[in-house]
């Protein structure tokens, strides 16, 4: 794999990845020999019914898990090594918006958005912060604690914190999942204007096809394996595309698709 | 609530392994002493022995029990507040104030009353080894039998019980009058200023350290070893006064110290902004670091300076000043043990409790190796505030007894200093790292959920 650098095509890579949980008389497969590529540039949401495999996905593309075969390059960086290695991997190239926030509840608005950088020993650029701050509408909570914010500021925290280092690729998990329609459609708005104005790629996992409509593309994802595609997709297709997903559960062949 | 209160203690036995450890060895330590009291009223004994056996077991009356309750009260206490989030959700499910209250004083005496119970065997067993110390060195006569009864019971069961429920009320009180809402917050933030009543119980035991050490100098002066009565509990008052100061030292002691040597790098500014804005997490950290100081220091310089002072003027026997010196090795043994084993119990606690924040550094590009870094540097700030608290706290006994006995104001070695903050050291920084290892063990996105 040469490196293509994060202007490249390739923002990240999934070469046949297979991720097996458990022990030897009680395999699940949450992912079979999946392969992708999402170019630079793009905002991808990546659906499935529970139990699909998605999460373990998004993880296993962002490095957060280690596959059981097959190899994941974000930046033509393969994702390898001890946990020191995939920190220090992880820190340049990929960004993390979660369900839960997981902003550290002592530090302000202003040094939760700072502190990747801290961690990673660069510039601790805060004029640029409180630009990116402005943008996502809190500059006039700056100094506030987490613990003050609504849930919807909280995730546009982390967005912002996840912005500042200028990753390959952010990668949400959920990231409307705890937040009222409102708010949610808010963050999800952030995430299309850093892919288009910004120029930063972004992969979601959701299970609101809502939220996936915002995307550029949906990979559907049943059983561990991609079983469809949807350019420009709208909440109506989205949501059929999960109702024929659903009736595939109802299979015996794809029941274990729809296990929790 | 009661049944509730059994259902979550045995849901999460884990959450209150130090409150039990600490229970379990402090009514271990109590009843022990308490049973020579027992033995004592056993009946025929000659006024010697009846003499000895009072004099041990009344001495740790006065310094074991404070100790022991303070360190049952205090690992408590921390789990309590650990459990912010907890109680929270019992309230926003309906839980009254008083059913919370009932919820967490009904845990703290199922666990002292099972601890305690757990402790009357090893009781018994360091209850016969002391009567058999005390005999081999011919303070008690030979023919003396050990029994272990109502007192030691009584005492044992007693003082365990009453700490663990005064302290949980205390804390249920506390948790029970925030609404959910606050309680989450303090959960997060958790730098509340002290309360008034803990700045005047602290007050209390300081003046009480101040009275024994004045006491000591001017009514003990050249009364000889009679001056240990006194002496010994000064530092015993003195630390735990700073140790119940001890969120109030972190915010004014500890973040000096803390932007001398903690400024480079991530870790140090983590570790700076944890000091500065976690004062109560901090505080848990500290407390046991300055009782241990404080204490080990006190007891050991004392007998350090009784073993080369000249015999006293009050017509002691030699016996007599053999008897102190056995009964307070024992005691200092114990009791530095005790306060030893609340460092790493509670270091422990505290650190495993911050397994979710460690896990949301890492997410955030923290490598395991910032982490660790951040809390060894946490933990060398702290045991710099801790080792000159306790060494405060060890002058209300050093000092005044070295007055009593040699006229001068300090000892001539600084041997026990060197190896009780050296022991202080190595037990903080290795209960620290210990614990952060854990709780670095399993991968970032698991115990980010937790």
């Amino acid at each position: 794999m040469t490196d293509i650098g994060a202007h490249g095509r390739a923002a990240v890579r999934l070469a046949a990845v297979s991720k097996v949980y458990g022990t030897r008389d009680n395999t699940v497969r949450a992912l079979d020999a999946v392969s992708l590529t999402v170019p630079s540039g793009t905002f991808t949401a990546v659906m499935g019914p529970s139990g699909s495999g998605k999460t373990t996905l998004l993880q296993v593309a962002a490095g957060l898990d280690e596959p059981t075969s097959g190899d994941v390059f974000v930046a033509g960086v393969q994702l390898r090594g001890n946990e020191t290695q995939l920190t220090e991997i992880r820190r340049d190239l990929v960004g993390f918006v979660f369900q839960q926030f997981n902003l550290l509840p002592a530090l302000s608005v202003l040094q939760n958005v700072l502190l990747p950088l801290r961690l990673a020993g660069r510039e601790v650029d805060t004029a640029g912060a409180k630009r990116i701050l402005e943008r996502v509408g809190l500059a006039d909570r700056l100094d506030h604690r987490p613990a003050e914010l609504s849930g919807g500021q909280q995730q546009r925290v982390a967005i912002a914190r996840a912005l500042v280092m200028s990753p390959t690729a952010i990668f949400a998990d959920e990231p409307t999942g705890a937040l009222d329609s409102r708010s949610a459609a808010d963050v999800l708005a952030l995430l299309q204007e850093a892919v288009r104005d910004f120029g930063q790629t972004v992969v979601m996992v959701t299970h609101d096809p809502i939220a996936a409509a915002h995307a550029d593309s949906v990979l559907f994802l049943a059983d561990g394996r991609i079983v469809g595609t949807l350019a420009s997709p709208t909440a109506e297709a989205v949501a059929e595309r999960m109702t024929h997903l659903a009736d595939a559960d109802g299979d015996p062949r794809l029941a274990m698709a729809g296990g929790e | 609530m009661l049944a509730l209160a059994v259902r979550s203690l045995r849901a999460r036995l884990g959450g209150f392994a130090a409150s039990i450890v600490a229970t379990f060895l402090g009514a271990t330590i109590l009843m022990a002493f308490a049973s020579l009291l027992d033995t004592r009223g056993g009946g025929g004994l000659d006024s010697t022995s009846r003499n000895t056996l009072l004099i041990v077991a009344v001495v740790v009356g006065g310094w074991g029990l404070l100790i022991v309750a303070f360190g049952i009260a205090a690992t408590l206490t921390l789990s309590a507040r650990q459990r912010a989030n907890e109680i929270a959700l019992l309230k926003s499910v309906g839980a009254t104030p008083e059913q919370v209250g009932r919820l967490i004083v009904g845990e703290a005496a199922l666990v002292s009353v099972a601890a305690a119970l757990a402790a009357i065997v090893p009781a018994m067993l360091t209850g016969r080894l002391l009567l058999e110390l005390l005999q081999d060195t011919g303070q008690v006569g030979e023919t003396v039998t050990y029994r272990f009864g109502a007192i030691a019971l009584a005492m044992g069961l007693g003082i365990t019980f009453l700490a663990a429920v005064i302290a949980a009320v205390v804390a249920a009180r506390r948790a029970a009058a925030m609404r959910p809402a606050e309680s989450l917050l303090a959960a997060a933030v958790d730098d509340a200023p002290l309360s008034k009543r803990r700045v005047v119980i602290a007050g209390v035991f300081l003046f009480a350290a101040l009275n024994t050490a004045v006491t000591t100098i001017t009514v003990f002066h050249g009364k000889g070893i009679d001056a240990m009565q006194t002496a010994g509990q000064g530092s015993i008052c003195a630390a735990i006064g700073f140790a119940l100061l001890a969120p109030l030292l972190v915010r004014r002691v500890t973040t000096r110290i803390t932007t001398r040597i903690a400024r480079a790098g991530a870790s140090g500014y983590l570790a700076g902004l944890n000091v500065s804005q976690r004062s109560q997490q901090m505080a848990n950290a500290l407390m046991p670091i300055i009782l241990f100081t404080g204490i080990a220091l006190g007891t050991l310089y004392m007998q350090s300076i009784e073993n080369g002072a000249p015999a006293g003027t009050s017509g002691e026997t030699v016996a007599g000043a053999k008897n102190v010196e056995t009964l307070n090795f024992v005691i200092v043994g114990m009791i530095a043990v005790f306060a030893a084993i609340l460092l790493v119990n509670t270091l422990v606690a505290a650190t495993v409790h911050r397994r979710q924040e460690f896990a949301q550094l890492r997410l955030t590009g923290s490598t395991p190796a910032q982490v660790r870094r951040m809390v060894t540097l946490e933990s060398v700030v702290l045991l710099a505030t801790g080792v000159l608290f306790g060494s405060l706290a060890a002058i209300f006994t050093v000092v005044p007894y070295n007055i009593a006995r040699t006229d001068s104001v300090l000892p001539d070695s600084a041997a026990i200093y060197v190896g009780v903050v050296a022991s202080a050291a190595i037990l903080t920084l290795a209960a620290g790292a210990g614990a952060t290892r854990r709780a670095l063990r399993s991968p970032a996105v698991e115990a980010v959920t937790v």
